[in-house]
């Protein structure tokens, strides 16, 4: 946000969603995630920790919640819908278990955004809620105003006792080690959208034109010159490694990407805070949408034989 | 300024104007950040390394070796330096997929305790040496010129397949031995026995994705089963629309149980029952025809009728017509037998029993297939199991052995208390173990040889499940300590020791596989034009596919006898010693990452814990985090407890992973129970594998909490719409497949 | 304010600005010759960053011409120009130069297979994504105006004029600020996110 863009583009930055957002933007970083395919393997979070050098915590510091998970696979027991369909007040948990990965949604109205002090969380053209961490100064705002609870803060320096020699080999140099008072989160693995990115702009794929996309019931603004990237050219760490596929990434702004197929086939739309389906018993929805957090994550119903 | 008009956009721009000049000032200012001259070095290469452009991550295709089933992975590799694993997908073992324990095979390689020197045992305490002093000790001892009789001499290794399988049995040979005792605590032996009984293969392929149902009893496929990726990826085709249904029968929920849309607690033990009240079910409710049966089968299949299995099982009767019924209306179908259900000391008529509803329903053949032999016998896998274990406890008893060679297993860990294993080898005199960590077996050694981890290494290997490929395992860097060697060299030079014919111009193991590799029949290499472009066409597939010849499958019933429940007074309760994806059999406590990454069902992090009913706390009058003293005939053991309703009243589980030694990892240390130690003597009776479920305990408080570490707050949802379940009618109405249905 | 001093202050601080700008444009003459780009401003005064060898960029690069980008192999490929690999220095001296003690010694580095010690004289802090690739494709590979023949000018932006030094100094701040307003002077982007990792 330099001075001369500030200047020229003010009216821009103050501009609502209903008026196209306030970017022109690249891209807008989608994804969708079937629960009926889920299978709460853990996979995807290990796969995290490995790509976006997550520090270990231990078992003190996991006491009080600490953790630097920035996939999370939640479980629950209760299943109210259930419940009800098949009567079963059983002494057993007989649809098994409720599994929920959980990271940051990406929110395109996001409540961290507005809170923070230094303008270092702020949404990109990508669509993408950003973390600078050399401008956090760890006020912490941020998160208590995430529903979600998937930012994290570094309450500590863990360089050191996280990745002991020769752990510290391992690290990502694609991407930075945080250090103490630091918030981080999920970037949907910016550091493969930047390669992705990099790569289709000097093999000279980018849209020549400037363009307005509609997505489900929201109007973008797409900027000139923006990178041409084809559907699945690149994954991000979990969705690469989930053994059952239930992740699926990519451009809302491409018709053709998976998961805007998915998403319109499940009829939910961005910019809602309730859905109006045609079709009432599709399986999407977006948690906590009714907050008006805008997130760019669907989650598919889990499903059951009954 | 003042008589100015200035509106509130004119602030906010000159705001804007001191704010960034203010902004740009400080980031002009090299102070705090480090703008660094002359602080780094910067390293050239000094030969340009082919492919590699710095900054740019290569990707090299490999075989994982986290557990037996040998998925493909993919290694990044930057600047030399191994980064992180991915799937490969051109493997069809895996598709490109990798669980949790393949991602963190990477902090197994850069463990910060892992072995770099040669130890040898001086004065009673392990001490570095050079590699001089291991080999001239080991010719000693073993070499052509030792006094060492040949059926004196064993190997101790987990699941070992491919070249490397070729050059230890040749070994054996040479040492004249039949000692080979291969240990996975993870196994199906028990299955494996009855499928060559039934069906005259042991191991055939399940068509998971083909399966309009399957019931499993305690078979945990996604889990810790034979190869959980392979099995992941066919349910993820499975519960694609019309979407197959999934029951799991077992007295503690597993990862599979927890993904079933029928989960039945079923009383430890009688899993058997139940199966064979199905086939009853199924016989005399559904009319299924029952004429191939012989007579004695369907004798015993009578006396289970809904009432006794009720009463034995204890699930109720509802569920078992409800599932007797989904087996007769889903068609092909698929059950299967595993973990909890083999494990028992009537391990092998209970597989049966569950094999016989195969037969029953006709799916072998359908669901149940073939795999075929491979053409190359000698590399297909040598699959670990629990026999091998008590069979290198009773040679030890006898005096048996004067030299044992260990690899890739940790018997010592593993083994109960009552097979005196530590004690047991310490008596043997001369004991080798190749080791990438000091763990249990290795710290009992006289002699301990780090090897390369299996990114540093070569290697081959045949997976005991869907060995459908020779899988290449191929270095992904230059090892990290110069001082470590790989195992395949190791097996090499022992062969050169015993002066082994035919080994002699091998310089090293690369050089034998690219020599195996060469001596592959043309036919195969066809489209690769010329041995060097097939060797490389090798080393980026990853793998070289072979045609197994597939024999047609038996469908032998044979009669069962199952127990009927007996109640213990003394023990009532049922010890789960449970693997997990994570931890598996305790081999991962030394990984960070699979420390902190919590339990699937628990959630724990860190620790140990005991899963229980909450019937069975209030009996006990104990809530989360009470501690429990978990007492067997063996032993006894303490954990906290963690409440819930997936698992069965009778039944108490305490995970598998942690109560290592202290000298294993710095991060498995002082942590948690080990449970094998205190399982009974128990065997399965047919097989003479552990019977690794059939342990009787008695419950008591400690007296203390100690709370419970877990990811997240709540296990309730609380009315918010986090996770939103709807029935399968909805779904296969939406997405298709109601037709099927 | 009395408005009479004003002006009086303003032309004593202007005269010795205006003599300063006219010594930075003589100064950045040569530069100014790169067409389509503005190049950036700033100047850093480096310390002296001893190396194993005493590399003269400025016979190589000056007086026998040879294009930055045949050592520095990878800048167009990579985010990292890289150091060239031993063996491309070796293509040459191992018939030129050979008497001279500093190809002697980079011999004997060659000859024990091992790559000189160079110390970084160019870094930015490990939190920031800088790609050479995509600077010269904006500045050289899609300038038509600018051969390719002329790369080390669009390489002084950043780099000085390597070519009249023997070993390179640090002669660009290479901060945020100076990063941030040759974006700003050039359309680079301005988002955080693109060089913050």
């Amino acid at each position: 946000m330099s001075l001369k863009n500030i200047l020229e583009n003010w009216s821009n930055y103050r501009r609502d969603r209903e008026a196209g957002g306030h970017h022109e933007y690249e891209h807008m970083w989608g994804m969708a995630i079937d629960l009926n395919k889920c299978i709460g393997c853990n996979a995807c979070a290990v796969a995290c920790y490995a790509e976006n050098n997550l520090a270990i915590v231990g078992k003190e510091k996991m006491t009080k919640k600490q953790g630097m998970h920035w996939m999370r696979i939640e479980r629950y027991w209760g299943e109210p819908d259930l419940d009800k369909l098949s009567q079963s007040s059983s002494q057993y948990q007989e649809h098994g278990a409720n599994f929920l990965p959980m990271m940051c949604q990406q929110c395109n109205a996001a409540t961290c955004e507005p809170v923070c002090p230094v303008a270092a969380t702020f949404h990109t053209p990508d669509g993408l809620n950003a973390q600078v961490y050399n401008r956090c100064i760890g006020s912490r705002y941020c998160s208590n105003n995430c529903p979600y609870r998937l930012r994290y803060f570094n309450f500590y320096s863990y360089y050191e006792s996280s990745w002991p020699a020769p752990l510290h080999l391992q690290l990502n140099p694609d991407l930075s080690v945080r250090d103490k008072g630091v918030m981080e989160k999920c970037t949907f693995c910016i550091q493969r959208i930047r390669v992705a990115k990099d790569k289709a702009r000097m093999e000279d794929r980018v849209e020549k034109e400037a363009a307005v996309i509609k997505v489900g019931d929201s109007t973008f603004r797409a900027a000139a010159g923006r990178g041409k990237l084809e559907d699945m050219e690149f994954q991000t760490a979990c969705q690469q490694t989930c053994p059952t596929g239930a992740i699926v990434f990519g451009d809302m702004l491409n018709p053709e990407s998976q998961v805007r197929k998915l998403w319109d086939g499940h009829q939910v739309s961005l910019g809602k805070t309730k859905q109006t389906k045609q079709n009432p018993e599709k399986r999407g929805y977006r948690v906590f949408e009714a907050l008006n957090t805008d997130p760019c994550v669907m989650y598919m119903e889990r499903v059951r034989e009954v | 300024m003042s008589g100015n008009e200035i509106n509130r956009r004119d602030f906010l721009k000159v705001m804007g104007w001191s704010g960034a000049g203010v902004a740009l000032a400080g980031c002009d200012m090299p102070t705090t950040v480090t703008l660094e001259e002359g602080k780094e070095k910067v390293t050239s290469y000094v030969l340009p390394e082919e492919y590699v452009i710095p900054g740019v991550g290569v990707y090299y295709a490999s075989t994982c070796q986290q557990c037996p089933a040998g998925c493909g992975i993919h290694g990044r590799v930057r600047e030399g330096r191994f980064l992180k694993v991915e799937g490969n997908p051109d493997a069809p073992l895996n598709h490109g997929k990798v669980c949790q324990m393949g991602q963190a095979g990477v902090q197994g390689h850069y463990n910060p305790d892992r072995i770099t020197k040669p130890l040898i045992r001086k004065g009673g305490a392990l001490v570095e040496a050079s590699w001089d002093e291991a080999m001239d000790l080991i010719k000693q001892n073993v070499g052509a010129e030792s006094t060492l009789k040949g059926e004196r001499f064993a190997w101790v290794t987990g699941t070992v397949s491919g070249h490397q399988a070729v050059l230890l049995q040749s070994h054996l040979d040479a040492m004249g031995s039949t000692n080979h005792f291969a240990h996975e605590i993870v196994n199906n032996a028990v299955s494996q026995a009855v499928n060559r009984e039934m069906l005259g293969e042991a191991q055939p392929a399940y068509r998971i994705d083909e399966a309009r149902l399957i019931v499993s009893f305690g078979a945990d496929l996604l889990g810790a089963s034979q190869s959980p990726v392979h099995f992941t990826t066919q349910y993820a085709k499975f519960r694609e629309a019309p979407r197959g249904v999934l029951v799991q029968v077992e007295s503690k929920m597993t990862l599979t149980g927890a993904n079933a849309d029928l989960w039945l607690a079923v009383r430890p033990g009688t899993e058997g029952v139940l199966a064979l009240g199905l086939a009853n079910a199924l016989l005399v409710k559904h009319k299924r025809d029952a004429a191939d049966l012989p007579a004695d089968v369907r004798d015993v299949i009578a006396k289970y009728d809904h009432d006794t299995v009720q009463r034995i099982t204890g699930v109720a009767g509802d569920r078992i017509v409800k599932v007797a019924a989904w087996l007769n209306s889903q068609s092909p179908s698929l059950v299967l037998a595993g973990g909890s259900a083999e494990g028992q000391a009537h391990g092998y008529d209970t597989a049966a029993a569950v094999m016989l509803l195969n037969i029953i329903l006709g799916n072998i053949g359908r669901t149940i297939v073939s795999s075929g032999d491979l053409p190359f016998a000698q590399m297909e896998a040598k699959s670990g199991n629990t026999a091998g274990l008590l069979a290198l406890a009773d040679t030890l008893d006898k005096g048996g052995l004067d030299a044992v060679f260990v690899y890739n297993t940790n018997p010592v860990y593993t083994a109960p208390s009552h097979l005196n294993l530590a004690e047991k080898l310490s008596a043997v005199p001369f004991k080798v173990v190749f080791a990438q960590f000091p763990d249990e077996t290795a710290m009992r050694a006289d002699v301990v040889l780090p090897i390369h981890s299996p990114y540093e290494d070569w290697g081959t290997h045949v997976a005991g499940y869907y060995g459908n490929q020779i899988s290449i395992q191929q270095p992904l860097m230059e090892p990290l300590n110069p001082t470590t060697r790989g195992f395949g060299d190791l097996l090499l030079g022992m062969l050169k020791m015993r002066g082994v014919a035919g080994y002699a111009d091998f310089e090293d193991y690369y050089g034998y596989i690219r020599q195996a590799v060469a001596a592959l029949p043309a036919e195969m290499k066809a489209d690769a034009g010329s041995e060097d472009k097939y060797w490389q066409q090798v080393l980026q597939r990853g793998l070289i596919p072979v045609q197994r010849k597939p024999r047609s499958l038996t469908a032998k019933a044979i009669a069962v006898s199952l127990p009927d429940y007996a109640q213990d007074s003394e023990y009532p309760y049922h010890l789960v010693p449970s693997p997990r994806l994570g931890m598996w059999d305790g081999r991962y406590a030394n990984i960070p990452w699979l420390q902190e990454a919590p339990d699937q069902i628990s959630k724990v992090v860190w620790d140990s814990w005991a899963e229980m009913h909450p019937l069975t706390a209030q009996k006990l009058g104990v809530m989360e985090g009470d501690v429990i003293k978990i007492t067997s005939d063996q032993g006894a053991i303490e954990a906290a407890v963690y409440i819930y309703k997936g698992i069965h009243p009778d039944a108490i589980a305490v995970p598998l992973g942690q109560g290592h030694e202290k000298e294993f990892s710095r991060y498995a240390k002082d942590r948690g129970v080990n449970p094998l130690k205190i399982l009974s003597p128990v065997r399965e009776a047919k097989t003479g594998e552990l019977a690794l479920y059939g342990t009787r305990v008695k419950l008591a408080k400690a007296g203390r909490n100690e709370a419970l570490v877990k990811l997240g707050g709540t296990d309730q949802q609380m009315g918010r719409k986090l996770v939103a379940t709807v029935t399968a009618d909805v779904f296969r109405r939406t997405e298709g497949g109601q037709d099927v249905a | 304010m009395n408005a009479g001093r004003g002006i009086v202050w303003s032309w004593a601080l202007f005269l010795p600005l205006a003599v300063f700008l006219l010594l930075m444009m003589s100064s950045a003459q040569v530069y100014a010759e790169v067409p389509n780009a503005v190049p950036p401003k700033g100047d850093h005064k480096g310390e002296d960053v001893p190396q194993p060898i005493e590399f003269p960029h400025d016979i190589h690069a000056k007086i026998n011409e040879i294009n930055c980008m045949y050592c520095h192999t990878y800048a167009r490929r990579s985010k990292v120009a890289g150091i060239p690999p031993t063996s491309k220095c070796m293509g040459c001296h191992s018939v030129i130069a050979t008497d001279k003690p500093r190809i002697q010694k980079l011999t004997e580095y060659w000859e024990k297979r091992e790559p000189p010690p160079w110390n970084k004289v160019h870094d930015v802090p490990d939190y920031v994504h800088f790609t050479h690739e995509k600077h010269l494709k904006r500045f050289v590979f899609d300038n038509e105006e600018l051969p390719v023949e002329r790369v080390s000018e669009v390489c002084a932006f950043c780099h000085g004029e390597v070519k009249n030094m023997t070993v390179a100094h640090k002669v660009k701040p290479l901060t945020m600020g100076f990063c941030v307003r040759c974006h700003e002077a050039n359309k680079g982007p301005s988002d955080c996110w693109k060089c913050h990792k």
